[in-house]
C-alpha cells in the first residue's frame, strides 16, 4: 500500500478513536440536559429557540473542529492532508 | 432517545451515522447533503415538516467547517457567493412559506416527498448524462479534464447575454456575466432549500458550473459557503415555524466534522467530470429512500 495513504489511515483511525470517546462524553454529559431545557423553550419561547439552536449549532461545530485539530496537534498525529 | 419537540424515538447512533455520511458528502462535492439526510430522516420516522426544518440547522453546522477547509484551498469565490445570498435568503423565505401553507393544510409529507423525489431523478439523469458526455470529450479530444464542460455552449450563452448590470468574477475567471444569472440561481436555490430542507448544492453546483461558468473546484467551495448562509437564514426562518428539533441537529452533526474533513481531502484525488459522475449516484439513492417511505409508509 502507498505510504501516504497508509499513513493517512492511521492517522484516521487514531482521530477516530478519541474524537469518538470525546462525543460520547459530551453526548451523554451535555445532550441530555439540553433537552429537556431546549423542550421547554420551544414550547414558550419560539424566538429565543430560533436563536439559540442557531448559535448552538454554529458553537457546535466550530468547536468540535477546533477540537479535533487540537488533539490531533497535541498527539503529534498529522492532518489527513 | 426521545426527541418530544419533533417527537420521535430514534437511535442517536443512527443519526451520528447519517451525520458523518452527510459530512463526507459535504466535504467532497461541495454540498449540503440534505438529499440523503432528509430522506433517511423521513424513513425513520420524522415528520416532513420538522426534517425540512432539521435538515437544514444540521446542515449549517456542518457546512461551516467544510466551507473553512475549502476557504483555506482558495476554492471560495466570495464575490460570487455574496452576490447569490441577496436571491437565497428571498428563495429561502419562498419556500418556508410553501411548507408553512402546506403543513396548515396536512398535505406537506406527501407534496415534499415527490417533489423530492421528481427533483431528485431530473438532477441525476442530467449530471449523470452531462459528465459522460464531458469524459467522451477527453478521451476523444485530449482536454484537460478540468476545463472540460459538456454544456459549453450554454454557459457562451449565459455570458452573451447582456441584461445590465453586468459584473464580473475575476477568482472563477468570468470576465463579465448579467448579475440576473448570479441572482437567478441564487433564487431557485434558495426555493429549494426552504421548501425541501436541503442546502441547494445539488442543484447550485451543476448551475454554478454549467449555467455560469465557474470552474468546479471553485463550484465546490463557494457552494459551500453559499450553503452556510442558506441553511442559516432557513434554520432561523423554519425554526420560528416550529419546524426545528435542534437536538436531533446537534446529534447528527458530532459525526459531520469529521466526515466532512475526510471528504474535502479526497477531492484532490479525483478531477472535474468524474467528481460530477460520482455525484450523479446520490440524488438517485435519496429519491429511491422516498419512493420506498411514500410507498410503503414503513418507518425505521
Amino acid at each position: 500500500m502507498n505510504p501516504t495513504i497508509k499513513r493517512q489511515i492511521r492517522n484516521f483511525m487514531i482521530e477516530m478513536v478519541i474524537y469518538g470517546g470525546l462525543v460520547l462524553v459530551y453526548f451523554l454529559v451535555i445532550l441530555r440536559f439540553l433537552g429537556d431545557w431546549l423542550f421547554d423553550l420551544f414550547n414558550n419561547n419560539l424566538l429565543v429557540y430560533a436563536v439559540t439552536g442557531l448559535i448552538l449549532i454554529l458553537a457546535q461545530s466550530v468547536i468540535l473542529d477546533w477540537l479535533t485539530t487540537f488533539i490531533v496537534r497535541l498527539f503529534g498525529l498529522e492532518r489527513l492532508e | 432517545m426521545d426527541f418530544p419537540i419533533a417527537g420521535v424515538t430514534i437511535s442517536p447512533l443512527f443519526l451520528i451515522v447519517i451525520g458523518f455520511g452527510v459530512g463526507l458528502l459535504g466535504g467532497f462535492f461541495g454540498v449540503g447533503g440534505g438529499f440523503i439526510a432528509g430522506p433517511m430522516l423521513f424513513l425513520s420516522g420524522v415528520p416532513m415538516n420538522f426534517v425540512v426544518g432539521t435538515d437544514l440547522a444540521h446542515m449549517t453546522g456542518k457546512s461551516v467547517v467544510a466551507a473553512r477547509r475549502h476557504r483555506t484551498l482558495g476554492h471560495v469565490d466570495f464575490r460570487l457567493g455574496f452576490f447569490m445570498v441577496i436571491g437565497t435568503v428571498v428563495g429561502v423565505e419562498i419556500g418556508a412559506r410553501l411548507i408553512e401553507y402546506l403543513e396548515g393544510r396536512g398535505q406537506v409529507d406527501q407534496v415534499v416527498g415527490i417533489a423530492y423525489v421528481v427533483i431528485l431523478l431530473l438532477i441525476s439523469a442530467f449530471t449523470a448524462w452531462e459528465s459522460i458526455q464531458a469524459l467522451r470529450m477527453i478521451r476523444r479530444d485530449s482536454l484537460d479534464v478540468k476545463d472540460v464542460l459538456g454544456f459549453q455552449g450554454i454557459t457562451r450563452r449565459m455570458h452573451q447575454l447582456r441584461l445590465w448590470p453586468m459584473v464580473s468574477f475575476p477568482q472563477s475567471g468570468i470576465e463579465s456575466v448579467s448579475l440576473w444569472v448570479v441572482l437567478g440561481v441564487g433564487m431557485i436555490t434558495g426555493i429549494l432549500a426552504g421548501f425541501l430542507g436541503v442546502g441547494g448544492g445539488f442543484i447550485r453546483m451543476p448551475m454554478l458550473v454549467y449555467l455560469v461558468g465557474v470552474p468546479t473546484h471553485v463550484a465546490v467551495g463557494t457552494d459551500l459557503f453559499e450553503i452556510v448562509i442558506s441553511a442559516g437564514y432557513g434554520t432561523l426562518t423554519h425554526a420560528l415555524k416550529g419546524n426545528v428539533d435542534i437536538l436531533i441537529a446537534l446529534v447528527m452533526q458530532t459525526g459531520a466534522a469529521v466526515g466532512a474533513q475526510i471528504g474535502a481531502v479526497s477531492t484532490r484525488y479525483f478531477a472535474g467530470p468524474r467528481i460530477r459522475l460520482l455525484f450523479s449516484i446520490l440524488p438517485l439513492i435519496g429519491a429511491l429512500l422516498v419512493i420506498y417511505r411514500l410507498i410503503s409508509g414503513v418507518e425505521f
